[in-house]
Protein backbone atom coordinates (compact mmCIF):
# COMPACT_ATOMS: atom_id res chain seq x y z
CA UNK A 1 0.00 0.00 0.00
CA UNK A 2 2.75 2.35 0.59
CA UNK A 3 4.17 1.90 -2.69
CA UNK A 4 0.72 2.65 -4.29
CA UNK A 5 0.68 5.88 -2.28
CA UNK A 6 4.27 6.16 -2.97
CA UNK A 7 3.56 6.49 -6.89
CA UNK A 8 0.60 7.93 -6.68
CA UNK A 9 1.97 10.77 -4.86
CA UNK A 10 4.95 11.37 -7.36
CA UNK A 11 2.36 11.15 -9.98
CA UNK A 12 -0.01 13.80 -8.24
CA UNK A 13 3.03 15.99 -8.19
CA UNK A 14 3.62 15.90 -11.73
CA UNK A 15 0.20 16.36 -12.77
CA UNK A 16 0.50 19.81 -10.70
CA UNK A 17 4.39 20.69 -12.63
CA UNK A 18 2.97 20.20 -16.13
CA UNK A 19 -0.18 21.95 -17.17
CA UNK A 20 -2.56 18.92 -16.87
CA UNK A 21 -3.91 20.05 -13.75
CA UNK A 22 -4.22 23.74 -14.37
CA UNK A 23 -5.82 23.41 -17.57
CA UNK A 24 -8.26 20.36 -16.25
CA UNK A 25 -9.27 22.34 -12.92
CA UNK A 26 -9.06 26.33 -14.40
CA UNK A 27 -11.25 24.88 -17.69
CA UNK A 28 -13.56 23.39 -16.03
CA UNK A 29 -14.01 25.70 -13.40
CA UNK A 30 -14.34 28.52 -16.56
CA UNK A 31 -16.39 26.53 -18.50
CA UNK A 32 -18.99 25.51 -15.05
CA UNK A 33 -18.76 29.52 -14.61
CA UNK A 34 -20.09 29.94 -18.45
CA UNK A 35 -22.51 27.47 -18.13
CA UNK A 36 -23.75 28.98 -14.99
CA UNK A 37 -24.10 32.28 -16.13
CA UNK A 38 -24.55 32.77 -19.56
CA UNK A 39 -26.27 29.84 -21.14
CA UNK A 40 -29.05 29.97 -19.01
CA UNK A 41 -32.66 30.38 -21.01
CA UNK A 42 -33.83 34.08 -19.04
CA UNK A 43 -30.37 34.27 -17.50
CA UNK A 44 -28.83 32.75 -14.24
CA UNK A 45 -30.37 35.26 -11.71
CA UNK A 46 -34.03 33.92 -13.18
CA UNK A 47 -33.96 31.33 -12.00
CA UNK A 48 -36.81 30.64 -9.08
CA UNK A 49 -35.94 27.40 -7.56
CA UNK A 50 -32.08 27.27 -5.36
CA UNK A 51 -30.94 24.29 -6.90
CA UNK A 52 -27.46 23.63 -8.63
CA UNK A 53 -28.86 20.91 -10.85
CA UNK A 54 -27.60 22.67 -13.28
CA UNK A 55 -24.04 22.03 -12.47
CA UNK A 56 -24.81 17.83 -12.98
CA UNK A 57 -25.77 18.76 -16.35
CA UNK A 58 -22.76 20.46 -17.13
CA UNK A 59 -19.97 18.19 -15.25
CA UNK A 60 -20.39 14.66 -16.61
CA UNK A 61 -20.34 15.70 -19.87
CA UNK A 62 -17.16 17.51 -19.41
CA UNK A 63 -15.93 14.90 -17.60
CA UNK A 64 -16.51 12.09 -20.19
CA UNK A 65 -15.56 14.77 -23.34
CA UNK A 66 -12.04 16.51 -21.92
CA UNK A 67 -11.56 16.14 -17.98
CA UNK A 68 -10.93 12.08 -17.65
CA UNK A 69 -9.07 11.26 -20.96
CA UNK A 70 -6.91 14.25 -20.12
CA UNK A 71 -5.93 12.86 -16.86
CA UNK A 72 -5.29 9.55 -17.91
CA UNK A 73 -4.08 9.85 -21.48
CA UNK A 74 -0.25 9.84 -19.97
CA UNK A 75 -0.67 7.46 -17.33
CA UNK A 76 0.91 4.72 -18.96
CA UNK A 77 1.00 5.45 -22.50
CA UNK A 78 3.77 8.16 -21.95
CA UNK A 79 5.94 6.01 -19.70
CA UNK A 80 5.90 3.35 -22.45
CA UNK A 81 7.07 5.67 -24.75
CA UNK A 82 9.86 7.65 -22.82
CA UNK A 83 11.43 4.10 -21.24
CA UNK A 84 10.66 5.37 -17.71
CA UNK A 85 7.99 2.42 -16.90
CA UNK A 86 11.34 -0.11 -17.31
CA UNK A 87 12.55 1.60 -14.49
CA UNK A 88 9.69 1.74 -12.23
CA UNK A 89 8.53 -1.68 -12.54
CA UNK A 90 11.87 -3.54 -12.09
CA UNK A 91 11.90 -1.74 -8.75
CA UNK A 92 10.68 -3.91 -6.14
CA UNK A 93 6.90 -2.69 -7.13
CA UNK A 94 4.05 -5.03 -7.80
CA UNK A 95 2.10 -4.22 -11.60
CA UNK A 96 -0.57 -3.72 -9.15
CA UNK A 97 1.17 -1.12 -7.02
CA UNK A 98 1.68 0.65 -10.66
CA UNK A 99 -2.09 0.42 -11.67
CA UNK A 100 -3.37 1.29 -8.72
CA UNK A 101 -0.89 4.24 -7.91
CA UNK A 102 -1.58 5.89 -11.38
CA UNK A 103 -5.37 5.26 -10.59
CA UNK A 104 -5.49 7.07 -7.20
CA UNK A 105 -3.41 9.86 -8.36
CA UNK A 106 -5.75 10.24 -11.57
CA UNK A 107 -8.83 9.77 -9.24
CA UNK A 108 -7.16 12.25 -6.28
CA UNK A 109 -6.87 15.13 -9.49
CA UNK A 110 -10.65 14.81 -9.86
CA UNK A 111 -11.68 14.89 -6.76
CA UNK A 112 -9.77 18.11 -6.40
CA UNK A 113 -11.63 19.54 -9.39
CA UNK A 114 -14.64 18.75 -7.95
CA UNK A 115 -14.02 20.29 -4.70
CA UNK A 116 -12.99 23.31 -6.55
CA UNK A 117 -16.93 23.19 -8.54
CA UNK A 118 -18.07 23.35 -4.34
CA UNK A 119 -17.10 27.38 -5.14
CA UNK A 120 -20.16 27.61 -6.93
CA UNK A 121 -23.00 25.85 -4.94
CA UNK A 122 -21.35 27.84 -2.16
CA UNK A 123 -21.01 31.16 -3.51
CA UNK A 124 -24.45 30.96 -4.95
CA UNK A 125 -25.99 30.20 -1.87
CA UNK A 126 -23.87 30.55 1.52
CA UNK A 127 -22.13 33.89 0.81
CA UNK A 128 -21.76 35.99 -1.07
CA UNK A 129 -24.67 35.39 -2.18
CA UNK A 130 -28.12 33.78 -0.84
CA UNK A 131 -30.09 33.13 -3.30
CA UNK A 132 -32.63 31.01 -1.01
CA UNK A 133 -32.05 27.96 1.16
CA UNK A 134 -29.85 25.17 -0.57
CA UNK A 135 -30.97 21.59 -0.44
CA UNK A 136 -27.57 20.49 0.11
CA UNK A 137 -28.97 16.44 -0.23
CA UNK A 138 -29.24 16.62 -4.23
CA UNK A 139 -25.81 18.09 -3.78
CA UNK A 140 -24.10 15.41 -2.43
CA UNK A 141 -25.80 12.52 -4.13
CA UNK A 142 -25.20 14.95 -7.41
CA UNK A 143 -21.44 14.72 -6.57
CA UNK A 144 -21.15 11.16 -5.46
CA UNK A 145 -22.99 10.73 -8.89
CA UNK A 146 -20.24 12.32 -10.62
CA UNK A 147 -17.34 10.85 -8.63
CA UNK A 148 -18.67 7.09 -9.11
CA UNK A 149 -18.68 8.46 -12.96
CA UNK A 150 -14.96 9.44 -12.82
CA UNK A 151 -14.22 6.57 -11.18
CA UNK A 152 -15.29 4.37 -13.81
CA UNK A 153 -14.10 6.90 -17.06
CA UNK A 154 -10.75 6.99 -15.21
CA UNK A 155 -10.22 3.34 -15.25
CA UNK A 156 -11.71 3.45 -19.23
CA UNK A 157 -8.96 5.76 -19.74
CA UNK A 158 -6.26 3.99 -17.42
CA UNK A 159 -7.13 0.83 -19.85
CA UNK A 160 -6.33 2.41 -23.18
CA UNK A 161 -3.36 4.65 -21.48
CA UNK A 162 -2.14 1.27 -21.24
CA UNK A 163 -2.15 -0.55 -24.24
CA UNK A 164 -1.12 2.33 -26.22
CA UNK A 165 1.94 3.96 -26.17
CA UNK A 166 0.85 7.29 -27.85
CA UNK A 167 -0.99 9.81 -25.39
CA UNK A 168 -2.90 11.22 -27.75
CA UNK A 169 -4.39 7.92 -29.21
CA UNK A 170 -5.58 6.94 -25.35
CA UNK A 171 -6.94 10.44 -25.37
CA UNK A 172 -8.81 9.94 -28.64
CA UNK A 173 -10.20 6.20 -27.43
CA UNK A 174 -11.04 6.82 -24.27
CA UNK A 175 -13.65 10.16 -25.50
CA UNK A 176 -15.01 8.37 -27.74
CA UNK A 177 -15.75 5.68 -25.98
CA UNK A 178 -16.94 8.06 -22.94
CA UNK A 179 -18.84 10.09 -25.49
CA UNK A 180 -20.10 6.74 -26.84
CA UNK A 181 -21.26 5.16 -23.00
CA UNK A 182 -22.89 8.77 -22.20
CA UNK A 183 -24.92 9.14 -25.42
CA UNK A 184 -26.16 5.84 -26.02
CA UNK A 185 -28.36 6.34 -23.68
CA UNK A 186 -30.71 9.00 -25.93
CA UNK A 187 -31.08 6.01 -28.22
CA UNK A 188 -33.20 4.46 -25.19
CA UNK A 189 -36.00 6.75 -26.44
CA UNK A 190 -35.93 5.73 -30.01
CA UNK A 191 -36.41 1.69 -29.38
CA UNK A 192 -37.66 -0.27 -27.11
CA UNK A 193 -37.32 -3.78 -26.22
CA UNK A 194 -34.83 -6.26 -24.30
CA UNK A 195 -32.03 -3.77 -26.34
CA UNK A 196 -32.86 -0.60 -24.89
CA UNK A 197 -32.83 -2.00 -21.26
CA UNK A 198 -29.24 -3.15 -22.49
CA UNK A 199 -28.36 -0.15 -23.55
CA UNK A 200 -29.93 1.96 -20.73
CA UNK A 201 -28.34 -0.03 -18.22
CA UNK A 202 -24.99 0.55 -19.79
CA UNK A 203 -25.56 4.36 -20.75
CA UNK A 204 -23.41 6.42 -17.78
CA UNK A 205 -26.22 8.86 -18.60
CA UNK A 206 -29.31 6.67 -17.60
CA UNK A 207 -26.98 5.98 -14.56
CA UNK A 208 -26.01 8.97 -13.45
CA UNK A 209 -29.48 10.17 -13.53
CA UNK A 210 -31.10 9.49 -10.62
CA UNK A 211 -28.14 11.05 -8.60
CA UNK A 212 -28.84 14.47 -10.26
CA UNK A 213 -32.24 14.22 -8.81
CA UNK A 214 -31.21 13.49 -5.56
CA UNK A 215 -31.23 9.79 -4.93
CA UNK A 216 -28.37 7.17 -4.80
CA UNK A 217 -29.40 4.29 -7.24
CA UNK A 218 -27.33 0.99 -5.81
CA UNK A 219 -27.75 0.02 -9.19
CA UNK A 220 -25.74 2.80 -10.49
CA UNK A 221 -22.97 2.27 -7.79
CA UNK A 222 -22.35 -1.26 -8.64
CA UNK A 223 -22.46 -0.76 -12.30
CA UNK A 224 -19.73 2.11 -11.89
CA UNK A 225 -17.70 0.03 -9.75
CA UNK A 226 -17.81 -2.39 -12.25
CA UNK A 227 -16.63 -0.57 -14.83
CA UNK A 228 -13.90 0.75 -12.91
CA UNK A 229 -12.74 -2.48 -11.29
CA UNK A 230 -12.66 -4.45 -15.23
CA UNK A 231 -10.75 -1.58 -16.37
CA UNK A 232 -8.13 -1.77 -14.16
CA UNK A 233 -7.81 -5.44 -14.59
CA UNK A 234 -7.87 -5.06 -18.38
CA UNK A 235 -4.90 -2.09 -17.70
CA UNK A 236 -3.13 -4.58 -15.53
CA UNK A 237 -3.20 -7.73 -17.63
CA UNK A 238 -1.94 -5.53 -20.82
CA UNK A 239 0.84 -4.02 -18.23
CA UNK A 240 1.38 -7.71 -17.40
CA UNK A 241 1.44 -8.56 -21.21
CA UNK A 242 4.55 -6.65 -22.08
CA UNK A 243 6.45 -9.69 -20.29
CA UNK A 244 5.09 -12.47 -22.84
CA UNK A 245 5.59 -10.02 -26.21
CA UNK B 1 26.36 -25.14 -6.34
CA UNK B 2 28.23 -22.39 -4.70
CA UNK B 3 26.44 -19.22 -2.82
CA UNK B 4 28.81 -17.20 -4.57
CA UNK B 5 27.52 -17.18 -7.75
CA UNK B 6 25.38 -14.00 -8.35
CA UNK B 7 23.83 -14.61 -11.12
CA UNK B 8 22.99 -17.34 -13.44
CA UNK B 9 21.65 -18.31 -16.80
CA UNK B 10 20.94 -21.52 -17.71
CA UNK B 11 20.00 -21.61 -21.43
CA UNK B 12 17.92 -18.49 -21.10
CA UNK B 13 15.59 -17.43 -24.12
CA UNK B 14 13.74 -15.16 -25.62
CA UNK B 15 11.94 -14.78 -28.68
CA UNK B 16 9.98 -12.39 -30.29
CA UNK B 17 7.18 -13.60 -32.74
CA UNK B 18 9.39 -16.21 -34.51
CA UNK B 19 12.83 -13.93 -33.70
CA UNK B 20 15.41 -15.20 -31.57
CA UNK B 21 16.79 -12.58 -29.61
CA UNK B 22 18.20 -14.40 -27.12
CA UNK B 23 19.28 -18.03 -27.94
CA UNK B 24 20.25 -20.46 -25.28
CA UNK B 25 22.36 -18.07 -22.78
CA UNK B 26 24.12 -19.67 -19.96
CA UNK B 27 27.05 -17.90 -17.41
CA UNK B 28 27.49 -17.28 -14.04
CA UNK B 29 28.78 -14.30 -12.49
CA UNK B 30 30.35 -13.95 -8.98
CA UNK B 31 30.27 -12.26 -6.12
CA UNK B 32 32.73 -9.56 -6.60
CA UNK B 33 32.89 -9.53 -10.50
CA UNK B 34 32.87 -6.65 -12.49
CA UNK B 35 31.71 -8.49 -15.99
CA UNK B 36 31.67 -7.12 -19.20
CA UNK B 37 28.59 -8.28 -21.33
CA UNK B 38 29.71 -7.15 -24.47
CA UNK B 39 28.13 -7.56 -28.06
CA UNK B 40 27.22 -5.62 -31.05
CA UNK B 41 24.24 -3.25 -30.99
CA UNK B 42 20.96 -5.79 -31.60
CA UNK B 43 23.05 -8.86 -29.51
CA UNK B 44 20.55 -9.29 -27.36
CA UNK B 45 22.31 -8.12 -24.28
CA UNK B 46 19.63 -5.79 -23.25
CA UNK B 47 16.94 -8.25 -23.76
CA UNK B 48 19.23 -10.45 -21.48
CA UNK B 49 19.32 -7.73 -18.72
CA UNK B 50 15.61 -7.33 -19.12
CA UNK B 51 14.98 -11.00 -18.40
CA UNK B 52 16.99 -10.75 -15.36
CA UNK B 53 15.56 -7.82 -14.04
CA UNK B 54 12.50 -9.08 -14.40
CA UNK B 55 10.92 -7.12 -16.69
CA UNK B 56 10.35 -9.76 -19.30
CA UNK B 57 9.58 -13.26 -19.08
CA UNK B 58 12.15 -15.93 -20.68
CA UNK B 59 10.66 -17.87 -22.96
CA UNK B 60 13.12 -20.79 -21.86
CA UNK B 61 15.50 -21.74 -19.80
CA UNK B 62 16.13 -20.02 -16.25
CA UNK B 63 17.75 -17.41 -14.22
CA UNK B 64 18.57 -16.76 -10.80
CA UNK B 65 19.77 -13.44 -9.40
CA UNK B 66 21.07 -13.47 -5.59
CA UNK B 67 19.73 -17.25 -5.65
CA UNK B 68 16.43 -16.35 -6.75
CA UNK B 69 14.58 -17.13 -9.81
CA UNK B 70 13.64 -14.59 -11.38
CA UNK B 71 10.29 -16.15 -12.62
CA UNK B 72 9.61 -17.60 -9.03
CA UNK B 73 10.75 -14.92 -6.53
CA UNK B 74 10.47 -11.33 -8.99
CA UNK B 75 10.09 -9.36 -6.04
CA UNK B 76 12.95 -10.51 -3.82
CA UNK B 77 15.29 -10.88 -7.12
CA UNK B 78 14.44 -7.07 -7.34
CA UNK B 79 15.08 -6.23 -4.11
CA UNK B 80 18.46 -7.37 -4.29
CA UNK B 81 19.48 -5.46 -8.04
CA UNK B 82 20.57 -1.80 -8.51
CA UNK B 83 19.31 -1.81 -12.32
CA UNK B 84 20.33 1.30 -14.48
CA UNK B 85 18.46 0.79 -18.07
CA UNK B 86 19.80 1.70 -21.35
CA UNK B 87 19.64 5.39 -21.52
CA UNK B 88 18.82 5.55 -18.45
CA UNK B 89 15.07 6.76 -18.61
CA UNK B 90 14.56 8.98 -15.77
CA UNK B 91 11.41 10.87 -15.05
CA UNK B 92 12.67 14.52 -16.38
CA UNK B 93 10.16 16.23 -14.58
CA UNK B 94 11.20 15.66 -10.81
CA UNK B 95 14.30 17.02 -9.35
CA UNK B 96 17.32 14.89 -8.28
CA UNK B 97 16.91 14.66 -4.95
CA UNK B 98 13.46 14.03 -4.80
CA UNK B 99 13.96 11.72 -7.57
CA UNK B 100 16.32 9.56 -5.43
CA UNK B 101 14.21 9.90 -2.73
CA UNK B 102 11.28 8.26 -4.56
CA UNK B 103 13.36 5.49 -5.44
CA UNK B 104 14.56 4.83 -1.77
CA UNK B 105 10.50 5.17 -0.79
CA UNK B 106 9.83 2.30 -3.05
CA UNK B 107 12.45 0.43 -2.12
CA UNK B 108 11.00 1.18 1.51
CA UNK B 109 14.63 2.74 2.74
CA UNK B 110 13.61 4.57 5.77
CA UNK B 111 13.90 8.55 6.38
CA UNK B 112 17.35 8.05 8.52
CA UNK B 113 18.54 5.59 6.43
CA UNK B 114 17.94 7.34 3.22
CA UNK B 115 20.47 10.13 4.69
CA UNK B 116 23.08 8.36 5.08
CA UNK B 117 22.49 6.60 1.83
CA UNK B 118 22.26 9.51 -0.09
CA UNK B 119 25.16 11.02 1.54
CA UNK B 120 27.09 8.37 0.25
CA UNK B 121 25.91 8.21 -2.98
CA UNK B 122 25.77 11.53 -3.73
CA UNK B 123 29.86 11.39 -3.49
CA UNK B 124 30.27 8.82 -5.27
CA UNK B 125 28.42 9.45 -8.25
CA UNK B 126 29.22 13.30 -7.88
CA UNK B 127 25.98 14.98 -7.92
CA UNK B 128 26.81 17.78 -5.40
CA UNK B 129 26.49 20.43 -7.44
CA UNK B 130 22.97 19.16 -9.15
CA UNK B 131 21.17 18.00 -5.82
CA UNK B 132 18.67 20.53 -6.61
CA UNK B 133 18.05 20.51 -10.21
CA UNK B 134 15.06 19.18 -12.43
CA UNK B 135 16.68 16.18 -14.25
CA UNK B 136 15.25 17.66 -17.80
CA UNK B 137 17.77 20.03 -16.91
CA UNK B 138 21.00 18.00 -16.36
CA UNK B 139 23.75 17.08 -19.40
CA UNK B 140 23.35 13.39 -20.35
CA UNK B 141 26.41 12.73 -18.55
CA UNK B 142 24.29 13.67 -15.11
CA UNK B 143 21.36 11.84 -16.03
CA UNK B 144 23.59 8.87 -16.55
CA UNK B 145 25.05 9.67 -12.79
CA UNK B 146 21.79 10.12 -11.52
CA UNK B 147 20.52 6.88 -12.72
CA UNK B 148 23.62 5.25 -11.36
CA UNK B 149 22.64 6.94 -8.25
CA UNK B 150 18.75 5.36 -7.91
CA UNK B 151 20.53 1.78 -8.86
CA UNK B 152 23.27 2.49 -5.62
CA UNK B 153 20.58 4.07 -3.28
CA UNK B 154 19.35 0.71 -1.67
CA UNK B 155 23.46 -0.66 -1.32
CA UNK B 156 22.63 -3.59 -3.49
CA UNK B 157 24.79 -7.01 -3.49
CA UNK B 158 24.59 -6.67 -7.60
CA UNK B 159 24.26 -4.32 -10.49
CA UNK B 160 22.95 -4.59 -13.73
CA UNK B 161 24.14 -1.57 -16.50
CA UNK B 162 22.99 -1.46 -19.81
CA UNK B 163 25.22 0.21 -21.97
CA UNK B 164 25.57 3.13 -19.17
CA UNK B 165 28.64 4.77 -21.19
CA UNK B 166 27.45 4.65 -24.88
CA UNK B 167 26.18 8.10 -25.18
CA UNK B 168 28.90 10.04 -23.28
CA UNK B 169 31.49 11.82 -24.19
CA UNK B 170 35.41 10.69 -23.49
CA UNK B 171 35.91 12.80 -20.24
CA UNK B 172 32.45 11.44 -18.95
CA UNK B 173 33.43 8.21 -20.28
CA UNK B 174 36.85 8.19 -18.25
CA UNK B 175 34.79 9.56 -15.05
CA UNK B 176 32.14 7.05 -15.21
CA UNK B 177 34.50 4.21 -15.67
CA UNK B 178 36.41 6.02 -12.28
CA UNK B 179 33.17 5.57 -10.05
CA UNK B 180 32.56 2.11 -11.34
CA UNK B 181 35.50 0.85 -10.28
CA UNK B 182 35.11 2.10 -6.84
CA UNK B 183 31.73 0.95 -7.01
CA UNK B 184 32.53 -2.33 -8.10
CA UNK B 185 35.09 -2.91 -4.90
CA UNK B 186 32.05 -4.64 -3.11
CA UNK B 187 29.74 -5.62 -5.33
CA UNK B 188 28.72 -7.72 -8.29
CA UNK B 189 28.66 -6.04 -11.62
CA UNK B 190 27.02 -7.13 -14.71
CA UNK B 191 27.65 -4.15 -17.38
CA UNK B 192 26.32 -4.20 -20.88
CA UNK B 193 28.82 -1.97 -23.86
CA UNK B 194 29.46 -2.36 -27.27
CA UNK B 195 32.42 -0.62 -26.38
CA UNK B 196 36.07 -2.40 -25.93
CA UNK B 197 38.25 -0.10 -24.57
CA UNK B 198 35.33 0.22 -21.59
CA UNK B 199 36.13 -3.75 -21.06
CA UNK B 200 39.13 -3.47 -20.69
CA UNK B 201 39.32 -0.35 -18.51
CA UNK B 202 36.78 -1.34 -16.15
CA UNK B 203 36.21 -5.39 -16.44
CA UNK B 204 38.45 -8.29 -15.54
CA UNK B 205 36.46 -10.77 -17.47
CA UNK B 206 34.17 -10.50 -20.36
CA UNK B 207 31.09 -12.47 -21.61
CA UNK B 208 30.96 -11.79 -25.94
CA UNK B 209 27.51 -12.30 -27.53
CA UNK B 210 26.58 -12.23 -31.14
CA UNK B 211 22.84 -12.50 -32.50
CA UNK B 212 21.74 -13.95 -28.94
CA UNK B 213 24.61 -16.89 -28.12
CA UNK B 214 27.41 -16.54 -25.80
CA UNK B 215 30.42 -16.82 -28.24
CA UNK B 216 32.77 -16.15 -25.56
CA UNK B 217 33.21 -16.54 -22.04
CA UNK B 218 36.78 -16.09 -19.54
CA UNK B 219 38.96 -13.61 -18.34
CA UNK B 220 40.14 -10.71 -20.99
CA UNK B 221 43.40 -12.41 -21.18
CA UNK B 222 41.50 -15.55 -22.47
CA UNK B 223 39.34 -14.40 -24.45
CA UNK B 224 42.37 -12.73 -26.26
CA UNK B 225 44.38 -15.78 -26.65
CA UNK B 226 41.34 -17.82 -28.17
CA UNK B 227 41.91 -16.36 -31.32
CA UNK B 228 45.69 -18.29 -31.29
CA UNK B 229 47.47 -15.51 -32.79
CA UNK B 230 49.90 -12.86 -31.29
CA UNK B 231 51.70 -9.57 -32.31
CA UNK B 232 55.10 -8.90 -32.23
CA UNK B 233 56.39 -5.68 -32.90
CA UNK B 234 59.62 -4.11 -33.42
CA UNK B 235 60.80 -1.23 -34.78
CA UNK B 236 64.29 -0.92 -36.19
CA UNK B 237 66.39 2.37 -37.32
CA UNK B 238 66.76 3.45 -40.59
CA UNK B 239 70.66 3.44 -39.61
CA UNK B 240 72.26 0.52 -38.76
CA UNK B 241 74.85 0.30 -35.56
CA UNK B 242 77.91 1.15 -37.84
CA UNK B 243 76.28 4.12 -39.17
CA UNK B 244 75.76 2.54 -42.71
CA UNK B 245 71.66 2.92 -43.99
CA UNK B 246 69.64 0.34 -44.16
CA UNK B 247 66.58 -0.46 -46.18
CA UNK B 248 63.01 -1.44 -45.69
CA UNK B 249 62.92 -4.44 -48.29
CA UNK B 250 66.07 -5.68 -46.71
CA UNK B 251 64.44 -6.03 -43.02
CA UNK B 252 60.59 -6.36 -44.15
CA UNK B 253 62.35 -9.42 -46.30
CA UNK B 254 64.76 -11.18 -43.47
CA UNK B 255 61.71 -10.87 -41.17
CA UNK B 256 59.59 -12.32 -43.38
CA UNK B 257 62.02 -15.27 -44.07
CA UNK B 258 61.82 -16.37 -39.98
CA UNK B 259 60.20 -19.72 -39.16
CA UNK B 260 57.01 -19.05 -37.28
CA UNK B 261 56.27 -15.53 -39.19
CA UNK B 262 53.09 -15.71 -40.99
CA UNK B 263 52.12 -12.06 -41.97
CA UNK B 264 54.27 -8.83 -41.79
CA UNK B 265 52.63 -5.79 -41.93
CA UNK B 266 54.64 -2.61 -41.68
CA UNK B 267 53.49 0.30 -39.72
CA UNK B 268 53.88 4.24 -40.22
CA UNK B 269 56.90 5.62 -38.31
CA UNK B 270 59.55 7.82 -39.23
CA UNK B 271 63.75 7.38 -39.39
CA UNK B 272 63.16 3.86 -38.74
CA UNK B 273 60.41 0.56 -39.98
CA UNK B 274 58.15 -0.35 -37.42
CA UNK B 275 56.73 -3.64 -38.27
CA UNK B 276 53.70 -5.71 -36.72
CA UNK B 277 54.35 -9.60 -37.09
CA UNK B 278 51.67 -11.84 -36.84
CA UNK B 279 52.56 -15.50 -35.68
CA UNK B 280 50.66 -18.88 -33.73
CA UNK B 281 50.55 -18.38 -30.30
CA UNK B 282 53.12 -21.04 -29.00
CA UNK B 283 56.05 -19.42 -31.19
CA UNK B 284 57.95 -17.02 -29.47
CA UNK B 285 59.66 -14.90 -32.05
CA UNK B 286 62.02 -12.31 -29.88
CA UNK B 287 64.68 -14.13 -29.48
CA UNK B 288 64.91 -14.81 -33.51
CA UNK B 289 64.29 -11.08 -33.98
CA UNK B 290 67.25 -10.04 -31.48
CA UNK B 291 69.35 -12.30 -32.97
CA UNK B 292 69.05 -11.19 -36.68
CA UNK B 293 69.26 -7.67 -35.76
CA UNK B 294 72.60 -8.57 -33.94
CA UNK B 295 73.33 -10.97 -37.46
CA UNK B 296 72.66 -7.71 -39.27
CA UNK B 297 73.97 -4.94 -37.41
CA UNK B 298 70.30 -3.35 -37.45
CA UNK B 299 69.83 -0.88 -34.75
CA UNK B 300 66.74 -2.34 -32.53
CA UNK B 301 64.36 0.58 -30.81
CA UNK B 302 61.55 -1.59 -29.59
CA UNK B 303 60.75 -5.55 -29.36
CA UNK B 304 57.38 -6.32 -27.76
CA UNK B 305 55.01 -8.92 -27.94
CA UNK B 306 51.46 -8.77 -26.91
CA UNK B 307 48.00 -11.02 -27.96
CA UNK B 308 45.64 -10.09 -30.67
CA UNK B 309 44.43 -6.98 -29.39
CA UNK B 310 40.80 -7.74 -28.05
CA UNK B 311 38.85 -5.34 -30.90
CA UNK B 312 40.43 -7.90 -33.55
CA UNK B 313 39.03 -10.46 -31.14
CA UNK B 314 35.76 -9.02 -30.86
CA UNK B 315 35.46 -8.55 -34.37
CA UNK B 316 36.50 -12.21 -35.46
CA UNK B 317 33.89 -13.73 -33.21
CA UNK B 318 30.57 -11.05 -34.26
CA UNK B 319 31.54 -10.52 -37.84
CA UNK B 320 28.86 -12.86 -38.36
CA UNK B 321 26.12 -9.82 -37.61
CA UNK B 322 27.79 -6.79 -39.31
CA UNK B 323 28.30 -9.55 -42.56
CA UNK B 324 24.39 -10.14 -42.19
CA UNK B 325 23.55 -6.40 -42.27
CA UNK B 326 25.29 -5.77 -45.28
CA UNK B 327 23.90 -9.23 -47.27
CA UNK B 328 20.68 -8.10 -49.03
CA UNK B 329 20.38 -11.56 -50.13
CA UNK B 330 19.97 -13.23 -46.77
CA UNK B 331 17.44 -11.31 -46.12
N1 LIG C 1 10.13 -5.62 -28.05
C1 LIG C 1 10.76 -6.18 -29.11
N2 LIG C 1 10.04 -6.72 -30.12
C2 LIG C 1 10.65 -7.29 -31.18
N3 LIG C 1 11.98 -7.38 -31.33
C3 LIG C 1 12.77 -6.87 -30.35
C4 LIG C 1 12.19 -6.24 -29.20
N4 LIG C 1 13.20 -5.82 -28.41
C5 LIG C 1 14.34 -6.17 -29.04
N5 LIG C 1 14.09 -6.80 -30.21
C6 LIG C 1 15.10 -7.35 -31.13
O1 LIG C 1 15.87 -8.30 -30.43
C7 LIG C 1 17.24 -8.18 -30.76
C8 LIG C 1 18.06 -7.96 -29.54
O2 LIG C 1 17.77 -6.71 -29.01
P1 LIG C 1 18.51 -6.15 -27.74
O3 LIG C 1 18.42 -7.13 -26.65
O4 LIG C 1 17.97 -4.79 -27.48
O5 LIG C 1 20.02 -6.04 -28.25
P2 LIG C 1 21.25 -5.21 -27.67
O6 LIG C 1 20.87 -4.66 -26.36
O7 LIG C 1 22.36 -6.21 -27.59
O8 LIG C 1 21.54 -4.15 -28.67
C9 LIG C 1 17.34 -7.04 -31.77
O9 LIG C 1 17.40 -7.60 -33.07
C10 LIG C 1 16.07 -6.27 -31.58
O10 LIG C 1 15.65 -5.70 -32.79
MG1 LIG D 1 20.75 -2.73 -25.82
Amino acid sequence: MNKVLTIAKRELRSYFDSLVAYVVVGGSMLGLGVWFFLMQQGGFWQIDRASVGRMFEFLPWTLSAMVLPLVTMRSLAEEKRTGTLELLITMPVTDADVILGKYLAALGLVGVLLLATLIYPIALFVFPFHLGALDWGPVFAGYLGTLLLAAAGLGVGLAFSAVSDSQIVAFFFTAVTLIFLHVVGNVVELIKGPVADVISFVSFQTRFAPFARGLVDLRAVVYFASVAILSLLFAFRSLESRKWK
Amino acid sequence: MSSDVMIQTQDLSKSYGSFKAVDRISFEVRRGEIVGFLGPNGAGKSTTMRILTCYLAATGGTAKVNGKDVFEDSLGVRQSLGYLPQRAPLYLDMGVLEYLRFAADLRDIDASTFKKRARSVVEVCGLAQVLGKEISELSHGYRQRVGLAQALIHDPPILILDEPTSDLDPNEKAEFLEYLKRIGQERTVLLSTHNLNEVEAACARAIIVSRGRVVADGPLADIRAKSGAVRTTLTVSAQGLTGASVSEAEVTSAIAAIAGVSKVDSLPSEGSYRLDLASPQDVDLRADLFRLAVQKGWLLLELAREAQALEDVFRDLTLGDERKNRDLTAA
